[in-house]
């Protein structure tokens, strides 16, 4: 394949824009090109769920937004002027991120008419670095889902590697986007794994920083204790090159930590001799409810995915990693079900404000009273998942429920933060698969609340922790579909786990299927 | 018929006087303001915003719970959400403090006019946001975000107060104290001082709590006294009639004076309190309550006291020149600066500079009076130097001008006079102008020797010393 | 306000289920409003998803083991310090007027809810 613009590494469009090889509005063209030749037209509220057989990416995109900057940055490097550590990569944002003058939607129909008047500190500081702000990426309904099918702006994003598969999600309109070529990076949020999860069945880099790392001013708050704002590109260099651009603390996030910033890039070839990863079984010990029963069935691990753990683990030892086998760490077993608590008690509370009142859907007609306005607005403009997600908050903290539940949650949530703890004095990461399956086929799962949030088994450990941890391509199944591997490490080390990601990453020859059907192989 | 009492408690809420909201840097000052001007993303609860905590919420609400006693201040307390749909409160959920609040276990002595004192406790101090207003019209409400994020403290004191006027003095009281602190300007009707009351009654004599109602939304003392007034007496002429109590929360309507039902519906409560994530815990180190605690200056009753102890001044004085803090200052630092009867300079702080910071509207160390002035205008009255009518006079001049008392008394000739020549000369000068009133006097009517000392005041401009102007005249009229 | 009888009742069982009345008196505090289709899944996938949480009640917890409120600890040096107390009007005032539903005279409007006076 003849490499196009769009699909260059974005640290090589940076370096090739400072050498005067390409400008700005070339890099931008191309890639309004490449959308222009794989979207097939973007979601759209009562759209239509079959689509066109394209990739289905985004909600808005921002071509004047992104003209301008692009125009911006080339006047920039014409004058000599530094025009920043992004220049001219055009960037996906997930549409949980609120960005001034454009629509924020949260992939919902009571955002749909939002326009907000405020940009998010990460999409600042990207579009400070000279990111070009491209369009805002389709998602699962304020973030609720692990395929992207909840979003109330249908058609929903396709996986770039098979159009009868998800791409995963909450982030899947950026994940799809980036494996596509409509963008170089995207901005993505991981609550319990929704940027690495839908990087691994896209096949591209994904990574969930150290809660805290990126501020989270401005993304549309799902859980607030575990959302995190991190990178997706479709190489390890360009995950770190926009963290970098992002990381910080932020006088408008009470929770961004004040840990000062490193070079991720410096370091980043320097390989993984002497390092030491660690292998847990307890995350090849797939613990699923029975459907029908609700009893606790072990399962094993996809054996194309089991074979991949192995050969990465393999891949590390080979150029001189320590494998350190047999690593305990038994209280992840309990990530979803704490999960399920803590994570609806947060997201209830923060749906309260969509009631008709201030922005967005407001139901039609004359309401009875103000109860009436805010449970016929609620009630039309919420889908189902966010809906389940209030009842759940609801239910588990009530008074009566809170100790029971919410209190234990949050008890079971130190406990795995202290397995985590206890490895990581062993150990300088862990390496992990990051999902029990490749990318599941559209329809195949949606609908089962249980069984989707599950596919977040091996994700949400990490959030729980506050710790980082990358999500990195490994290849591809026996049916084509990308697998991926996580590495996780302890609090602020992202500087090496992208230098571990990449001594790992195996990067793909081939356009996903999707694209070569459009633009040849 | 058994005799009741009645059990109060109240929940004050009190506005901290920052500049900037507690989470955002809106400002707090939004009197007569339009409506939603002092409103940004964060205090309208926009989706994706987050609060930002203000330092000197923390600082202030810190300096309270030292001055009100609380003996455990949390070196880590915690904000929660309080979650409820109300359309003026944006985000669905209020930042308050809950299970950890910032201090409990306070008290403050109320006291009483019968010379006793009633012990209040105060169960708890929390820091929270405030929510907007709402104006009613016609079918409709109308919502003003401006007070959104305004800092309060919310302070709950045990069920200690047996009277509507008991609670209007402990308001009176906390007013004080806040101000003299500097940390609330505790305006009432400005919404800086809110009160909430539960009212219940019982036979004299029982222990237990009786059912409550709530009473919200009243601002201003008098109003407070006359809500928990027109309760008390609702619920006694209900149990008198065999009713029943029920735990109703009241509305007072300020413009028409009479408590209205909320609809039950509108009170349910399950806020589902849960730890507010997007904050960290509120640090408050020993070292840091020690350091507020050294700061915290004396404190209005204490200053009461003391003024009466050691000045041997009347407890009324002392109650009027510790109402607020700078004239107490005022009043101690003239004192010292005088050296001689405490008592006298009292009198003329409470009549004639009282009167000045009136006109003036301002407070006695803005007066632009200083304390050793008013001292040096007392002694040379004292001395005889000056009358006390240009005395008083002087007060005025000095505080308007850049000049000291003696130089103004100096340069403008207003010492007194009490040369016998000269005042002679003056008296005979009189008399002669005034021969029927001379013949009276000297007719048997002496009375009217008060006439001619105000003559002669008069003719020297307010400066003759009366007391030598009679012995000089009535020399004169028996000679 | 105390909650409706069987919800007490429920907690003690060691089955939890949402019962239509509970699953009322939740829809009712989230101030939803639900057709029969939506509320039946609703209830069928939060009693499903309550089975998944019932894993977590079986766990042995020492009874010291305090809480976690973000997985990553703060020290020090790590708090980002608080706000100074400076007031900066913002200039969104304007814009965030413009995407409420119904605006009289600057002043955001809702429907009333009548009060009740007392006799």
């Amino acid at each position: 394949m003849s490499a196009e613009i769009c699909e260059l590494p974005a640290h090589e469009i940076v370096a090739r824009l400072r050498t005067g090889d390409l400008t700005a509005e070339v890099v931008l063209e191309a890639t309004l090109a490449r959308i222009e030749a794989v979207e097939g037209g973007g979601g759209a509220l009562n759209g239509d769920p079959n689509g066109a057989n394209g990739i289905h990416a985004y909600i808005t995109l921002a071509e004047e937004r992104a003209r301008a900057q692009a125009r911006a940055v080339d006047r920039a490097l014409e004058a000599g002027d530094n025009p920043g550590l992004l220049a001219g990569v055009p960037v996906a944002v997930k549409d949980i991120f609120c960005v001034s003058g454009i629509a924020s939607t949260a992939g919902s129909k009571i955002l749909a008419n939002f326009v907000s008047p405020y940009t998010a500190t990460p999409v600042v500081r990207l579009e400070a670095a000279g990111a070009l702000t491209i369009g805002k990426a389709n998602l699962d309904e304020f973030t609720y889902g692990s395929s992207n099918e909840s979003s109330a702006f249908l058609p929903t994003p396709r996986n770039p590697w098979s159009a009868g598969h998800v791409p995963g999600g909450s982030s899947g309109g950026s994940a799809a986007a980036v494996a596509a070529g409509e963008a170089a990076l995207s901005l993505g949020t991981d609550t319990s794994g929704s940027i690495r999860q839908p990087a691994a069945f896209c096949g591209i880099v994904g990574m969930k920083p150290t809660y805290g790392r990126v501020s989270r001013y401005g993304m549309i708050a799902f859980a607030s204790s575990l959302d995190c704002p991190g990178p997706m590109a479709r190489n390890v260099k360009d995950a770190g090159l926009m963290l970098l651009a992002m990381a910080g603390a932020d006088a408008f996030d009470a929770t961004a930590a004040k840990v000062p910033v490193e070079d991720y890039l410096d370091q980043i070839e320097g390989g993984v001799r002497g390092m030491r990863i660690g292998l847990s079984p307890d995350f090849s010990r797939l613990r699923y409810p029975d459907a029908d029963t609700g009893e606790l069935r072990e399962q094993v691990l996809q054996p194309e995915i089991e074979k991949a753990l192995l050969e990465s683990a393999e891949r590390l030892a080979e150029q001189g990693a320590e494998i350190v086998e047999g690593v305990d760490l038994p209280a992840v077993q309990y990530g979803i079900p704490a999960y399920f608590v803590i994570s609806r008690v947060e997201a209830a509370s923060n749906l309260h404000r969509y009631d008709g009142v201030k922005y967005g859907y407001r139901s039609e007609g004359e309401a009875a009273d103000l109860f009436e306005l805010y449970r016929k607005s609620r009630g039309q403009g919420f889908g189902s998942q966010p809906k389940l997600r209030i009842l759940m908050g609801m239910y588990v903290s009530g008074e009566q429920y809170e100790k029971r539940y919410y209190e234990r949650a949050l008890r079971v949530r130190t406990l795995i933060r202290r397995d985590f703890e206890r490895a990581f004095e062993r150990v300088d990461a862990m390496l992990a698969p990051t999902t029990p399956t490749t990318a599941f086929e559209i329809g195949g799962i949606y609908g089962d609340s249980v069984a989707m949030q599950y596919a977040d088994l091996l994700t949400v450990p990490a959030n729980h922790a506050g710790i980082p941890a990358i999500s990195i391509p490994t290849g591809l199944d026996d049916s084509g579909l990308p697998i991926g591997m996580q590495l996780m490490g302890p609090d602020f080390t992202e500087r090496r786990l992208l230098r571990m990601g990449r001594a790992l990453e195996q990067l793909q020859e081939s356009r996903p299927p999707l694209v070569q059907e459009r633009v040849g192989a | 018929m058994p005799e009741f009492e009645a059990i109060i408690g109240l929940e004050t809420h009190i506005q901290l006087n920052t500049d900037s909201k507690i989470f955002c840097a809106c400002s707090t000052d939004s009197w007569r303001v339009p409506p939603n001007t002092h409103i940004c993303p964060i205090c309208t609860g926009l989706p994706g915003v987050l609060p930002s905590l203000n330092e000197q919420v923390v600082e202030k609400a810190l300096i309270l719970a030292t001055a009100m006693n609380a003996d455990e201040i949390s070196q880590a307390s915690f904000f929660a959400r309080k979650n409820y749909f109300y359309p003026d409160l944006p985000k669905g959920y209020q930042i308050s403090q809950y299970d950890e609040p910032l201090a409990v276990n306070g008290s403050f002595e109320l006291p009483l006019p019968e010379g006793n004192s009633r012990h209040i406790t105060i169960i708890k101090l929390h820091i929270e946001e405030d929510a907007g207003k709402t104006v009613y019209k016609d079918a409709k409400r109308l919502i003003d975000f401006n007070r959104c994020g305004v800092p309060l403290v919310e302070m709950v004191t045990g069920p200690d107060f047996r009277s509507a006027d008991e609670v209007a003095k402990f308001l009176i009281r906390l007013r004080q104290l806040l101000r003299w602190l500097e940390i609330s300007d505790a305006d009432m009707e400005r919404g800086q001082l809110r009160c909430d009351a539960n009212v219940s009654i019982r036979n004299v004599g029982e222990d237990r709590l009786n059912t409550k109602t709530e009473i919200k939304n009243v601002n201003s003392i008098t109003n407070v006294r006359d809500a928990v007034q027109s309760e008390i007496e609702r619920q006694m002429r209900e149990v008198k009639a065999g009713g029943e109590i029920k735990a109703w929360t009241l509305d007072w309507d300020d413009q028409r004076g009479v408590l209205s039902k909320m609809r039950s519906k509108e009170t349910e409560a399950d806020y589902r309190y849960f730890r507010e994530p997007d904050l960290l815990p509120i640090q408050t180190s020993p070292s840091a309550v020690a350091a507020t605690v050294s700061q915290l200056p004396e404190l209005p009753l204490a200053r009461r006291s003391r003024f009466s102890e050691v000045y041997g001044i009347p407890e009324y004085d002392a109650e009027i020149l510790t109402e607020e803090r700078s004239l107490s200052d005022f009043f101690e630092a003239t004192v010292a600066a005088h050296g001689g009867n405490p008592k006298r300079v009292s009198n003329w702080v409470m009549n004639d500079v009282l009167r000045l910071i009136r006109e003036q509207d301002t407070l006695a160390g803005e007066l632009g009076l200083r304390p050793g002035e008013l001292a040096e205008i007392i002694g040379m009255v004292e001395a005889g130097t000056i009358s006390s009518g240009v005395g008083k006079e002087l007060l005025e001049q000095v505080r308007s001008s850049d000049r000291t008392p003696a130089q103004i008394v100096e340069e403008d000739g207003l010492a007194q006079v009490s040369d016998a020549s000269e005042l002679s000369e003056t008296a005979a000068h009189i008399l002669e102008a005034n021969p029927d009133q001379v013949a009276a006097y000297k007719g048997g009517k002496t009375g009217l020797i008060g006439w001619f000392v105000g003559q002669m005041m008069q003719e020297t401009g307010g400066q003759a010393d009366p007391k030598a102007a009679r012995e000089i005249l009535e020399s004169l009229l028996e000679g | 306000m105390a909650p409706p009888e069987d919800l007490v009742t429920k907690t003690q069982q060691s089955d939890p289920t949402i019962s239509s009345e509970i699953f009322r008196h939740l829809v009712r505090l989230a101030a939803l409003e639900l057709d029969d289709e939506e509320a039946e899944y609703l209830r069928r996938e939060l009693n499903q998803q309550l089975q998944a949480i019932r894993d977590l009640e079986s766990i042995e917890l020492p009874t010291d083991l305090p809480i976690t409120s973000h997985g990553v600890p703060y020290s020090s040096e790590t708090r980002p310090g608080l706000r100074q107390d400076r007031a900066e009007p913002s200039d969104k005032a304007d814009a965030i007027l413009e995407q409420v539903p119904e605006v009289e005279e600057r002043f955001i409007v809702v429907p009333d809810i009548p009060h009740t006076e007392l006799e």
